[in-house]
């Protein structure tokens, strides 16, 4: 429990940022829906002129566009390239900054288990990202209820909003077990940041085909807001993927992070 | 009991050497040093020790456990590391209770004692203190906790004098309240001072282990000499002098034996300057190879 505490209290300041700037993102774009909504079809035509892959890339879907939960998505798509990034450094940096920071000679002589370890930071990454979401969920779902010209589903709202979180601990799991085998990397935030703007351009090419095989490449191909819109339910095999990475992610972190050197300052 | 047990312990980073073949056994209530060179295989040692790297071939245990497999035995060992860094944005205070934390007894009462003789403000962040204090964080860190084993990893690299000798004196009365101290050095003076036996490493094995008593007998001093004029060679000629090297006016040798029997030889030659230094470590280490064979 001390360990929990300590990590949270720790990641308290970077928490408040990136919720700061999630729900920025909402509050610039969704603040543009009335003038869009009021323009639709001038909007749709620009948006129509744009190449498919470009339209894929910003996550549009001209039909859909100017109902309040089809712009929505739209903006959902950057918050969760925003959310990822998050999660993924939270991830590099939650085991690995004990020995990047040089501390891993204080906290892994104390009489706990390294697992004991791994289970408080992965408990408390998770904490950090589920505040993240329901704070951003919060003021979204307001800010949305205020600004929309026609009413929508606040369970579908929620569906789509809920990808955020399950796209953040793919990217977290990932970002921790690549942690724990480059630990000795000298800076996160460039890693991360490549491998996940690496996948969300990666997801725009590929899913610009619809090819189903592609979009397991990357996470944020795995939930298609129009599907969920449309069918009010996720798409199964892209959730059990996801899963399976996220387990055997966090699994691996455990087994590798138990049986590590940890090396001395040099 | 033995409190710790090394038994030909291995450990290769890759191909790259650790230690060869280590194996040490610490009693009860004693202080013992363990010295060599850098490099020599000195932390590789305390960090299989405590958990920290996992051995090649061979075992280290704490109270008869190992640290990996019972990580619950370090609750009675407090370790102070060569170099100490600590989490950022931090107060002394804070982080002293969260390493309390970790223990299963209150530790407010020692923390304060602690910080008292370590001339210690536990007011300032941590990120603001010198290096000579963030050490005394390290000292007052791993003894909060009364711990029944103390590991010691070059403790007073960036101590003052005076506070090096607060700190041995600290440690000598946590030893006389029981705990057993193992003190990594390559400061010959400071094992020597404190402890009753010593081990001897180098490039990775033990070369030596035995009684201080035993090593002190063979105590050598580096003298130095300056004379007004050129010294006379004849004046040396004496038993446990080596390494003799006369040039003129000066002359440096290594002596073995009483003192007395030196200086007496000294003054009856004029002297403009004099020093009689420890050795350093690595001419130890030459004599034993020598005399290992």
């Amino acid at each position: 429990m001390n360990m929990y505490l300590h990590e949270l209290k720790s990641l308290r300041k970077s928490t408040i940022i990136w919720v700061c700037a999630m729900i920025a993102i909402a509050l610039v774009y969704l603040s543009l829906y009335p003038a869009i909504y009021r323009d639709g079809a001038h909007f749709k035509d620009m948006l129509a002129g744009y190449p498919a892959s470009i339209r894929a890339m910003l996550g549009v879907t001209v039909d859909s566009v100017t109902s309040p939960l089809g712009f929505y998505s739209m903006i959902l798509a950057f918050v969760v390239l925003c959310g990822g990034v998050q999660a993924m450094n939270l991830g590099m940096t939650i085991l690995s900054k004990e020995t990047r920071e040089r501390t891993a000679d204080f906290l892994l002589v104390k009489p706990v288990s390294r697992a004991a370890i791994v289970t408080a930071k992965v408990l408390a990454a998770l904490t950090v990202l589920l505040v993240t979401d329901v704070l951003y969920y919060a003021v979204a779902s307001t800010i949305a209820s205020m600004v929309k010209q026609s009413s929508y589903s606040g369970g579908l709202f929620f569906m789509i909003n809920l990808t955020l979180f399950f796209v953040q601990l793919i990217f977290f799991a990932i970002g921790a077990v690549v942690s724990v085998f480059f630990d000795r990397l000298r800076s996160v935030l460039p890693v991360s940041l490549g491998t996940v703007f690496g996948c969300y351009i990666v997801g725009a090419l590929v899913a610009a085909g619809k090819d189903d095989w592609a979009r397991f490449i990357s996470p944020f191909r795995y939930f298609d807001y129009s599907y969920i819109i449309q069918n009010s339910r996720y798409e199964t095999p892209y959730l059990i993927t996801g899963a399976v990475i996220v387990v055997t992610a966090v699994v691996t972190c455990y087994f590798v992070f138990a049986r590590k050197d940890i090396h001395a300052v040099s | 009991m033995n409190v710790i047990e090394i038994k030909n312990l291995t450990k290769y980073y890759g191909k790259a050497r650790g230690v060869i073949d280590v194996s040490i056994e610490v009693e009860q209530g004693e202080v013992f040093g363990f010295i060599g060179p850098n490099g020599a295989g000195k932390s590789t040692t305390i960090r299989t020790l405590l958990g920290l790297i996992y051995p090649t071939s061979g075992s280290a245990r704490i109270f008869g456990k190992s640290c990996t497999t019972n990580p619950e035995v370090r609750e009675d060992v407090g370790y102070l590391p060569s170099e100490v860094f600590y989490y950022d944005g931090m107060r002394v205070i804070d982080l002293l209770r969260y390493s309390a934390s970790f223990y299963r007894k209150d530790c407010t009462k020692r923390i304060n004692e602690l910080a008292e003789i370590m001339d210690l403000d536990l007011k300032r962040r941590i990120d603001d203190l010198s290096f000579g204090n963030k050490k005394k964080v390290g000292i007052v860190q791993g003894l909060l906790h009364g711990p029944k084993l103390i590991i010691l990893d070059e403790p007073t690299t960036g101590l003052d004098p005076l506070m090096q000798q607060t700190f041995f004196d600290l440690i000598d009365s946590e030893n006389k309240k029981g705990a057993t101290v193992f003190l990594s050095s390559h400061i010959l003076r400071e094992v020597q001072k404190m402890c009753e036996r010593v081990a001897l490493i180098k490039d990775g094995r033990i070369i030596k282990l035995e009684r201080m008593s035993a090593l002190q007998e063979n105590n050598f001093k580096r003298i130095k000499v300056e004379g007004l004029s050129n010294l006379d060679k004849t004046i040396f000629d004496m038993p446990g002098v080596s390494k003799l090297e006369n040039g003129g006016k000066t002359a440096s040798f290594l002596y073995r034996g009483d003192i007395n029997n030196v200086i007496r030889k000294l003054a009856q030659t004029e002297v403009s300057n004099l020093s009689i230094d420890e050795p350093d470590l690595e001419e130890v280490f030459m004599h034993y190879y020598s005399k290992d064979g």
